[in-house]
């Protein structure tokens, strides 16, 4: 496992492709954070704005960047052919998307941490001008505050749980565009999905099991309560799709002639 | 371990098409054994299912003794060489053979050893995308023997090589055998291992046609066939003629003789007193030898095209 | 060209997997149709509204509520009004611990709130009117079968209807001498009401915060006072219309002191927004996963030449480059386009099996709008993301470009992730725009609405919002075409 997992992370350095898809993620989603903390404004107490939701719109796109980073590592290797080679050199299908998996959850890491955090500074630099001020109800994001740390966190753990995604779809489907295909369609199907259906009971049922929307409940700071899953679970949800992505990847990487 | 291959009863089908038909053969050290079929025979195929990569309907490959998805390290047992042009383009041909290094657990400075040994130190740094396929032939067989296993299992290897390439391909893998390694080739061109092959795996649709040695195969294609070049035509094909032999006019001056072995002729001519200048015994190709063998087994031959 | 758009037609449909792509993205479509009309419990005019609203002529659901003082006017007749004030209160939401609704302090109107004359054919709800009215901030309108609204002037108090034959002519004045005509409206002949009304919308609160809208709406109530008031004559009676169709509306009451006439009540004469209900185009919202489904083929279209060196073969039979992109366009988008029609006709065909016409009334000509729209829609996306997969040359880069480009600021607008005033210009500029021409509810400049994408409402009209992907397209298009003859093969 540990020369695999060795393996794996030279491949990915050693390619500029994946380095500039980590800086794209981490740029994309700070821009679009500031971009968002820009537009909102508070006018008064009780304006009734999650003010770390906002500052994690970025997460929004963000996520694509890291489905595509996830998608290639297992896509490349399909277009390329090299597959074959990797296979040869380690066997197990089990050890190699174990590798993998940690790669990518690394090189995740290394994207959203740096987005995150341009997204906190974001927030807490363009907020308080727009109204989110103490006299409004709002203390500047803090990471020391639970909930801002725990939707910040979050939003990272966020993230790398759906590279995982991505990287257990790419594997069972073995073409990057397709897999970015899927996974997009998969995340974003689910806030359209809640926009046309209207029965709240369904609403309610939808955003508890779709993946993106369950996994966003982390980024959710206040009237928790209200939501349809609580962030933790929520995040839970997310990590079922992702081990559920993976175990299917990896069966059919067993079956499949490569 | 034991260096060997042994492939026992390979069976596989995609659909209704019989890729391997019982594919049984083994490979043993100290020499190259060729693995000759024509295109579409199942060498590809069979390759694929002893590393692992294709899963069969019946039969097992071992390597040493083993099952290669059992293989801690596999590059250590066995070194192949697949699809030269199966690499990320824009990764430079070191770092191709790096990642493949830590996969096994081996050192950086083993890739600079193997590329020394194919001859691209130099160019080791540059991406692997603006090699050429000649290139690509040597950083796969360098890829084979990082691990320096005891078995090898090169696909197609003399594949876009030059002359020189070609050269060096044969003293390297002959070299290899000699060391005692198991050495499988794979050709659908017989000639590029005239010289090379100790040994002979002859396969066509999925199974194996002939299994034998370079020396038996040509010795068995090989008839009693000798070249005779006289200016006294009719004198000699008369004097042969007479001890039972068959001749043949093929030039103005040259005459073929099936029947009698070439010391036989010189003996008869002698004593006649037929005077001839060149005598050749004619010993056949392993090219012509092949394709006696596998003229059944071609499953796609080209047809003349009526124009 | 035509042989080239032949020998793109060939590659594209002998390659199966594109083709059952093409089947899967018309399944995806019909299936999100069959779940948004099953999952679909609202109803057109919102919660609470009831099954049969009236309809105006052209079939727009209305609501027509108001209270009515009113005398009978067999054939032509005046009436003449001064409307001394018109205020409104508005109520709280009932909440769980007051389910009473109370009301709140302020006494201004409703902008919508309105006072004036009106002669209507009988007191159902949904006959035809004509009617002139002062307003709460919009000055005086003449108004007639719902749909129809016309300005006059913001300051006049006085107000006169004359009817004459099938027509009636509104006038204002500001001190009941010089008379400016308002315009007039058609109304059949015949015994009808005539009289003094008062009406309100209720009162709406909207909260667009990250992650979703609320409306929060309380009832209202509008006082007007008239005086020097002349009808066709008889006894004045009060009815209050539609009363029995909504039982939560304020009781409307009249009372009179002398010449001087108090009306009190709630209700409203206007069509019913479409926003907040169920609308037709919600079956069509699968588009975006035939989108992305689609756009992963237009991407592979020209990054599988690419992979395996194919391209070379395809410039070496065509040289000229950029012929060879026109015609991967004209047979993708050609394919595309007869994909998304098949899908979206298929899923509105199910969508309105399954949900019958419990949606937001379109005409036919909207509704062929909204399939073509949408196919073309799909189609055009589709060259875009083939645009992209040229100038990319990377799938997965270019697949996830297309998608982003096209459905995330649909959703951050749509499903109200950012403020209404960020998704109008997002939904201006960004190749979303063009899901304007799914929109079917139409904006009614007479009722206070949130028009915002989260109810389904888009800054651009229909097709200027198709030509801004369009644009978008043609510009991918340009830097594809640039790029391939300058790029080595």
């Amino acid at each position: 496992m540990r020369s695999a997992l060795y393996a794996e992370w030279t491949k990915l350095r050693t390619t500029a492709g994946p380095f500039w898809l980590v800086v794209l993620a981490a740029v994309l989603t700070t821009a679009l954070s500031a971009v968002a903390a820009r537009a909102v404004s508070c006018a008064a107490t009780g304006c009734g704005v999650d003010a770390p939701l906002v500052a994690l719109t970025g997460v929004q796109l963000g996520q694509a960047v890291v489905a595509v980073l996830a998608v290639m590592v297992v896509g490349d290797e399909y277009r390329t052919g090299m597959i074959r080679t990797t296979l040869a050199a380690t066997p197990s299908r089990a050890i190699l998307l174990g590798a993998k998996s940690l790669v990518v959850a690394g090189a995740t890491l290394a994207a959203a941490v740096p987005g995150v955090l341009g997204a906190w500074l974001a927030g807490r630099l363009i907020m308080p001008g727009r109204g989110f001020t103490a006299e409004h109800g709002y203390a500047p994001l803090s990471l020391t505050d639970g909930g801002t740390l725990r939707a910040f966190a979050g939003s990272a753990l966020y993230l790398t749980l759906v590279a995982l995604l991505s990287l257990g779809i790419a594997a069972a489907v073995r073409d990057a565009p397709t897999g970015v295909g899927v996974v997009l369609g998969v995340l974003y199907m689910a806030p359209i999905l809640v926009a046309v259906v209207s029965d709240p009971d369904w609403v309610r049922r939808l955003r508890q099991i779709m993946p993106s929307d369950a996994g966003t409940a982390i980024l959710h700071t206040v009237d928790l309560p209200s939501l349809p899953i609580g962030p933790w679970p929520g995040l839970g949800v997310l990590a079922l799709w992702s081990a559920g992505a993976l175990l299917l990847g990896g069966l059919l990487l067993r079956l499949r002639d490569a | 371990m034991e260096a060997t291959i042994e492939v026992n009863g390979l069976r596989k089908a995609y659909g209704s098409t019989v890729a391997l038909d019982g594919m049984t053969f083994t490979v043993t050290p100290g020499r190259v054994t060729a693995f000759v079929g024509p295109n579409g025979a199942g060498k590809s195929t069979t390759m694929r299912v002893v590393l692992g990569l294709d899963r069969v309907d019946a039969g097992t490959a071992l390597v040493g003794g083993r099952p290669y998805r059992s293989l801690r390290t596999p590059l250590r047992h066995v070194g192949a060489l697949l699809d030269a042009s199966a690499l990320h383009p824009a990764r430079s041909g070191r770092d191709h053979l790096l990642w493949q290094a830590h996969s096994q657990g081996l050192p950086g400075q083993r890739v600079d050893e193997v590329l020394t040994l194919t001859g691209l130190a130099d160019v080791g740094r540059r991406r692997a995308g603006g090699y050429s396929l000649g290139m690509r032939q040597r950083l796969g067989v360098a890829g084979a023997l990082l691990g320096d296993p005891p078995v090898l299992m090169l696909d197609e290897p003399f594949n876009g090589l030059d002359p020189e390439g070609i050269r060096w391909m044969r003293g390297f893998l002959r070299a290899l055998a000699a060391e005692g390694r198991a050495v499988l080739v794979s050709s659908h061109l017989m000639s590029e291992l005239q010289d090379t092959a100790g040994h002979l795996v002859v396969v066509g649709r999925g199974k194996v046609v002939a299994d034998t040695s370079v020396a038996d195969l040509i010795a068995a294609a090989s008839s009693d066939r000798v070249t005779l070049r006289t200016t006294a035509r009719t004198e000699a094909m008369t004097a042969l003629a007479r001890v039972g032999a068959t001749v043949a006019v093929t030039e103005r001056d040259t005459l073929t003789v099936d029947g009698l072995p070439a010391d036989r002729v010189v003996t008869v001519l002698s004593e006649a007193g037929v005077p001839f200048s060149e005598i050749a015994a004619h010993r056949a190709t392993l090219e012509e030898a092949y394709m006696e063998l596998t003229r059944d087994a071609v499953e796609f031959r080209a047809t003349e095209v009526a124009r | 060209m035509i042989g080239l758009v032949r020998a793109e037609l060939t590659k594209f449909r002998s390659v199966r997997g594109w083709l059952v792509g093409c089947g899967i993205a018309v399944v995806l479509m019909v299936l999100l149709a069959v779940v948004a009309a099953a999952g679909t419990d609202a109803r057109v005019g919102g919660p609470g509204a009831r099954a049969e609203l009236p309809r105006a002529s052209d079939g727009t659901p209305v609501l027509d509520g108001f209270t009515f003082l009113q005398q009978p006017l067999a054939g032509d007749g005046t009436l003449t009004v001064r409307v001394a004030s018109l205020t409104g209160v508005a109520l709280r939401p009932p909440t769980p611990d007051e389910p009473v609704p109370t009301e709140r302090e302020e006494a201004t109107p409703e902008p919508w709130a309105k006072a004036g004359l009106i002669i209507k054919d009988g007191t159902t709800p949904g006959s035809p009117y004509a009617a002139v009215m002062v307003t709460g901030s919009h000055g005086v309108r003449l108004q007639h079968d719902f749909i129809h609204d016309l300005a006059g002037p913001a300051d006049a108090r006085w107000l006169r209807l004359v009817r004459r034959g099938g027509t009636v002519t509104a006038y204002a004045s500001t001190d009941g001498a010089a008379w400016t005509t308002v315009g007039s409206a058609p109304l059949a002949t015949g015994e009808m009401s005539a009289g003094i009304f008062v009406a309100t919308p209720p009162h709406q609160e909207y909260e667009q915060f990250v992650g979703g809208t609320s409306v929060v709406g309380g009832g209202a109530i509008a006082t007007g006072t008239f005086d020097n008031l002349t009808g066709p004559g008889g006894d004045w009676t009060m009815v209050d219309v539609g009363a029995d169709d909504s039982p939560n509306r304020p009781e409307g009451t009249s009372t009179r002191t002398g010449d001087t006439f108090v009306l009190r009540g709630g209700g409203d004469i206007a069509p019913v927004d479409g926003g907040t209900g169920p609308k037709l185009e919600q079956t069509l919202s699968g588009g975006f996963l035939a989108l992305t489904v689609l756009a992963v083929l237009g991407v592979l279209f020209v990054t599988t030449e690419y992979r395996r060196g194919m391209v070379r073969t395809t410039f070496a039979a065509t040289p000229s480059r950029v012929r060879v992109l026109a015609a991967k366009s004209v047979v993708l988008g050609g394919v595309t386009f007869a994909v998304g029609l098949v899908a979206a006709t298929a899923a509105l065909l199910v969508g309105t099996a399954i949900r019958g016409d419990n949606a937001y009334p379109a005409d036919a000509l909207t509704q062929v709008r909204i399939v073509v729209g949408t196919a073309a829609l799909i189609a055009v996306a589709t060259v875009l993301a083939l645009a992209i997969g040229t100038i990319l040359r990377r799938g997965a880069g270019a697949v996830a470009a297309v998608v982003v480009l096209i459905t995330l600021p649909y959703i951050l607008s749509a499903a109200a992730v950012l403020p209404a005033a960020t998704a109008d210009w997002v939904l201006r500029i960004t190749p979303a725009a063009a899901f304007a021409v799914q929109q079917t509810v139409p904006e009614w400049p007479q009722v206070d609405q949130a028009y915002t994408p989260a109810f389904g409402f888009f800054p651009l009209p229909a097709w200027g919002g198709f030509a801004v992907l369009c644009a978008w397209t043609a510009l991918a298009l340009a830097i594809a075409a640039a790029l391939l003859r300058r790029r080595d093969a």
